[in-house]
């Protein structure tokens, strides 16, 4: 397979309606051809999933195909994850992801939105879906509503995003961006190219081929130190002190919720980072 | 999907609407029964985050009187099966779910519940 040519992209409109194109409407055409892309788990996820206490639920921000709805694999009815997505014909798939028989609770609405009791989740997941976001400050706001629905007191949130470093099995080429994108992403489109199978029943040319339709997908790839930077911005809005929970409280301390941030790390192509809130009562 | 479980935590977030905007009101739905498997630690796990007064009046709505108005403190397993039953095996599948301060309606459609607002409408 040819490498599939990255290219740069500028959002010059209203980054709600440049979403709507370029991000919410590909996703609902490619749904079920991404979706059959898109099943094995990454590891540090499946760990993640795996480290929840039995009765936590959680929220997965960007559920896409639901491929994480069915985890812990080896007891899925210990925990409940609820998938969120912007795409109707994702969310369809991932309503029985998994395991055709079982129901997922699905909800559609925005990662922006925060349509819950504020707390009132164990845990939240947000893979892949914060670098559609076509502003910092829209991202930044993405981390503030994922601190949001956690529980203040023992609150945990991972988050994935793509890199502009990619590892060397990636199939993209990447353009080189300015002097400034390695401290503040790239902007850019990635084309998807619909298979054959699925676009078969679309047009064919005048010499008998079947045209394989392209959507070009936007993207923000993260810089080294960006996510991380995203989650003080969002930590600073909300009044929340990034950091280790204090092991002695003196009494002349004014900080009471806090977020530590556990691990902050690079696999296949993807910035991520785990985060833990905190908060001392009294 | 919209089950009970998910219902006792979506809130309205229409700009503006941060008082009374839970619990979303039922109307107009359709529901199924579906079995799940029975996981008591799970479900008190689970118990400490219920609301219980807006649970126990959703599930009225939907006609299931199992629970009892106060949250009991003995948790047996007829409790815990009612519960379950309330929760995890209600599924609405088509209605409308309506904010008791803003009267905004959220509707139910194929067993999903459409949380999006207007561009106006976000806070």
């Amino acid at each position: 397979m040819a490498p599939k040519a990255v290219a740069p992209a500028v959002v010059d409109e209203d980054p709600q309606a440049y979403e709507d194109k370029n991000v919410h409407a590909i996703y609902d055409e490619i749904a079920s051809h991404f979706s059959s892309t898109r099943y094995k788990p990454w590891p540090i996820i499946a760990a993640f999933m795996h480290s929840i206490a039995t009765g936590w639920i959680g929220l997965d921000a960007g559920t896409g195909n639901g491929k994480y709805l069915p985890l812990p694999l080896d007891r899925p009815t210990d925990i409940l994850t609820i998938g969120l997505d912007r795409s109707i014909n994702l969310l369809r798939i991932a309503r029985n992801a998994g395991d055709s028989s079982a129901t997922r609770e699905v909800v559609w609405g925005d990662v922006l939105g925060h349509g819950w009791r504020s707390g009132v989740f164990d845990y939240a997941i947000s893979i892949a879906t914060i670098h559609h976001l076509a502003t910092h400050e829209r991202r930044i706001q993405a981390v503030k509503r994922l601190l949001e629905s956690v529980s203040p007191l023992h609150g945990r949130v991972l988050i994935y995003v793509w890199a502009i470093e990619q590892d060397e099995l990636s199939k993209r080429q990447i353009p080189t961006g300015d002097g400034n994108s390695d401290r503040i992403g790239r902007d850019v489109v990635v084309p998807w190219v619909l298979s054959k199978k699925t676009a078969a029943a679309g047009k064919e040319t005048l010499e008998g081929q079947v045209e394989q339709p392209v959507f070009n997908r936007y993207y923000h790839m993260f810089a080294k130190g960006e996510l991380p930077g995203l989650v003080h911005e969002a930590a600073k809005d909300l009044g929340i002190q990034v950091g280790q929970r204090p092991m002695v409280l003196s009494d002349i301390s004014t900080i009471r919720r806090g977020v530590e941030i556990v691990q902050d790390g690079w696999e296949r192509s993807n910035h991520y980072v785990e985060l833990r809130c905190w908060e001392i009562s009294g | 999907m919209v089950r009970l479980i998910t219902h006792n935590l979506l809130a309205c977030h229409v700009k503006g609407c941060n008082t009374n905007n839970f619990p979303l009101e039922f109307r107009d739905v359709q529901i199924e029964l579906r079995e799940a498997e029975f996981n008591p630690e799970f479900l008190k796990g689970f118990m400490p985050k219920i609301e219980w007064k807006a649970l126990v009046d959703a599930a009225r709505q939907l006609g299931d009187t199992s629970l009892p108005l106060e949250q009991p403190e003995m948790l047996d397993d007829d409790f815990l099966k009612n519960l379950h039953h309330v929760l995890l095996e209600i599924h609405v599948e088509e209605g409308i779910m309506t904010c008791p301060n803003c009267k905004h309606d959220y509707p139910v459609l194929n067993g999903i519940p459409n949380m999006l607002l207007a561009e106006h409408e976000i806070g």
